[in-house]
């Protein structure tokens, strides 16, 4: 894996999320054990490992869209720039605009591509008039590399675009909000190779303004898009560190196993 | 033979087929399931269906074919008078029939030979009176010929049941023998037994077509008559409906179409808001255990039958309207009036909205909700903006089958609403809808020969194209502004 050692300019050293002692229980399944992390500004963060290990789980807990899930509790606190998210005075709303959130399957509301993307900032009042909302609707297509191949039917359905433009439908719909923090719970499983391309050169791009956080199932993926890596197994977070050596020279020898294929 | 024996023998044979079906394509094979193309059922089922289709086919058709060609054989006995009117003919056979079903029972009884009942004349005493001892009412005297006639329809009967029996049996037999011969490891039966199944269902499917088209055909038939006795431009333009069976009606439809119109439009400003708003809560907000009390306590109300909602119209809600609304306010004096009857039905449909509107909101994939609460939207938003419009489509429709029942009610509106035909505007004044006057109209002993008693197809047939037109709108509507996911 020699040929994964890439350079890898890790581009601030600000944590932008921290988190310490996390617990989160479904009803009386332990799905994530005693997790601390810290998440990078301006970086991407993979979290890797085999499936039903927590790693959605740990996500979903960080815009807390497990407060949707009846049966789940989050012990631990995760500070969003210093500021506990789980606190009795912070709104999931208000916190869900500045952590966006990119779904596994992409998932445009049926409505015209326009609508999908001005949905963020009409609810949260982000625009003035028609034309505010016209410019975030056009930055936020373009972003998301999608502006050129849908400037001439911004009113047709969104439902209507491919699988990978349905998705970066969805990255803009997400970055409209101009969220500070992006989710990603595995953006490219339902997408084919080429859609799967686009959406990581897009990813790479997104890191210049916003912090991202990637679930994925794929370690080359992991290893092509992140600077920084997380392996998770069995709800435990058992190593992280800078990509690079995550993949080339794992301390942990559980680590070592899935990587090289013999769990997972 | 009777039919229920030669049911009994199709049954038999069948059964016969299946048991010799199966083992035949077993024994073909030497036992090797692998070896037959089909599983060893559906050879037993191809042997019992080969003898139940075509008997029963042969069966169905002799039933109808039978009385046709005994009533041509009995014309002869009948004055050319009767023989030329329909009408009259059918009459003349109904007594053929009663008289030789009369005679059977008299038979089955012992108060006759089968000698006596073939020789029995009127000649030589009232067969009405012996026919009477047995318990057998006739409408008039036997005159000879209906006896005569009678006599021979007997005859025929006996000879048309046997030959019913022996084509049955022999039909159902080809089948079983033909299903044996054809039979063994390689023959496709599983093919064969789907087709049949096939068959079956869309003739199913058809049966519902054809009724449809029967209504329809029978509605447009009378209303055409009533519109040859009738001017049609009175029917649709007249303001006033006064009906007299001595003649001289008034039968404008205005009155009864405001009314219906009127009430249901009342209905559903009560049944759309509170079955949706209701099924918003259930299936957004609830918790299961409410969800699961709620629910089904809603849907009870669906269960509860109209005549009852009627009497609660009738002695509760009616004297409540009057006495706290409509007195105090001088709007009126009526215990029945359209708020009445339109209250009722609207509480009548709520679970009909809330019950089909819960379905469909439940069926909107939770991505949706996921990627609207994943922007930060709160639930209010998500509700409004993501998932009502996705499940617009379920909504209307079921607000329009709420409509749809509204405009067919007919026993809340007679106990709540009365039966004076008016056009009124005042929403506490009693009025009607067509539904009532169709009921009111055929009550009775009335011939359907005067315009009075036609007048109900024609409002059939306005209530048909009401219903119709409504659908054809909602389809339109749900097609426009569906906003469909996947």
């Amino acid at each position: 894996m020699k040929d994964l050692r890439v350079e890898r300019d890790v581009q601030t050293e600000t944590n932008k999320i921290e988190a310490r002692g996390v617990q989160v229980f479904y009803g009386t399944n332990h799905a994530i054990k005693d997790v601390d992390v810290d998440i990078l500004d301006k970086t991407v963060t993979a979290f890797i490992g085999p499936s039903g290990c927590g790693k959605s789980t740990f996500l979903r807990c960080l815009n807390r869209m497990n407060d949707t899930v009846a049966s789940a509790r989050v012990e631990g606190k995760i500070l969003l720039e210093n500021e506990d998210i789980y606190d009795a005075r912070v709104d999931p709303v208000q916190l869900r605009a500045k952590v966006g959130m990119v779904f596994q399957k992409p998932n445009p509301f049926p409505k015209s591509i326009y609508d999908n993307v001005a949905y963020g900032p009409r609810i949260h009042g982000l625009t003035r008039n028609k034309s505010e909302l016209d410019e975030i609707v056009e930055k936020s297509l373009r972003r998301a590399a999608l502006w050129n191949e849908v400037k001439d039917r911004l009113h047709a359905g969104g439902t209507g675009l491919s699988g990978g433009q349905q998705q970066r439908l969805c990255i803009a719909r997400a970055i409209a909000t101009s969220p500070e923090v992006l989710l990603m719970d595995e953006p490219c499983s339902a997408l084919d190779p080429i859609a799967t391309a686009q959406v990581e050169e897009l990813i790479d791009e997104l890191r210049t303004d916003y912090s991202v956080v990637i679930v994925t199932h794929s370690m080359q993926q992991a290893a092509r898009v992140s600077q920084r890596t997380a392996f998770f197994h069995l709800g435990n977070l058992v190593e992280y560190g800078e990509t690079g050596q995550i993949f080339t020279n794992p301390k942990d020898p559980r680590t070592e196993s899935y990587i090289s294929g013999r769990i997972g | 033979m009777s039919v229920f024996m030669l049911l009994v023998v199709i049954a038999v044979l069948a059964l016969v087929g299946f048991v010799i079906g199966r083992q035949r394509a077993l024994a073909s094979a030497a036992g090797n399931i692998k070896e037959m193309h089909s599983l060893p059922l559906y050879y037993g089922w191809h042997g019992a269906l080969m003898v139940i289709v075509p008997s029963l086919f042969a069966l169905t058709f002799w039933l109808v074919i039978q009385p046709l060609v005994i009533e041509r054989q009995l014309v002869g006995y009948f004055p050319p008078e009767v023989v030329e009117s329909s009408a009259a003919r059918t009459l003349a056979m109904a007594d053929v029939r009663r008289v030789a079903e009369g005679l059977d029972i008299a038979i089955a009884q012992g108060a006759m030979t089968e000698v006596q009942a073939d020789m029995v004349r009127t000649e030589f005493g009232s067969v009405r009176d012996r026919l009477a001892d047995v318990g057998v009412a006739l409408g008039a005297e036997v005159t000879p010929q209906i006896l005569t006639a009678a006599q021979d329809y007997r005859k025929y009967a006996v000879v048309g049941n046997i030959g019913r029996s022996i084509l049955t049996f022999l039909v159902a037999l080809a089948g079983l023998i033909y299903a044996i011969r054809i039979t063994n490891k390689d023959f496709r039966a599983r093919n064969r037994v789907e087709q049949v199944i096939m068959a079956l269902l869309s003739l199913s499917s058809t049966v519902a077509i054809l009724t449809t088209v029967g209504i329809v055909l029978s509605l447009v038939g009378e209303s055409l008559r009533f519109f040859t006795m009738y001017p049609w431009q009175d029917f649709f333009f007249s303001l006033t409906w006064s009906p007299n069976f001595q003649g001289g009606s008034d039968l404008g439809l205005a009155p009864l179409l405001w009314g219906t119109i009127y009430i249901s439009f009342v209905s559903i400003i009560v049944a759309a808001p509170i079955g949706l708003f209701s099924a918003i809560y259930l299936a957004e907000y609830a918790s299961p255990r409410v969800r699961s009390v709620v629910k089904p306590a809603i849907e009870v109300i669906a269960g509860i039958p109209t005549v009852v909602f009627g009497l609660f119209a009738l002695v509760t809600l009616g004297p409540i309207l009057r006495d706290w609304i409509a007195e105090p306010t001088g709007w009126g004096n009526s215990g029945s009036s359209v708020m009445t009857a339109g209250l009722v039905i609207g509480i009548l449909n709520i679970p009909f909205v809330s019950s089909l509107a819960d379905d469909v909101i439940n069926a909107v994939p939770q991505a949706m909700r996921d990627g609207s609460y994943g922007i930060g939207a709160t639930k209010s938003e998500t509700i409004r903006l993501v998932i009502l419009p996705a499940a617009l489509p379920g909504i209307v429709g079921g607000m329009l089958l709420a409509l749809s029942r509204a405009i067919g009610e007919t026993m809340i509106v007679t106990m709540g609403a009365g039966a004076a035909a008016k056009l009124d505007l005042n929403p506490f004044e009693a009025m009607t809808t067509i539904t009532v006057k169709i009921v009111s109209q055929l009550t009775g002993d009335t011939e359907f020969d005067s315009p009075e008693t036609l007048v109900a197809f024609a409002l059939g047939m306005t209530l048909f194209v009401l219903t119709l037109g409504l659908n054809v709108v909602a389809l339109y509507i749900v097609r426009k502004y569906r906003e469909q996911y996947e």
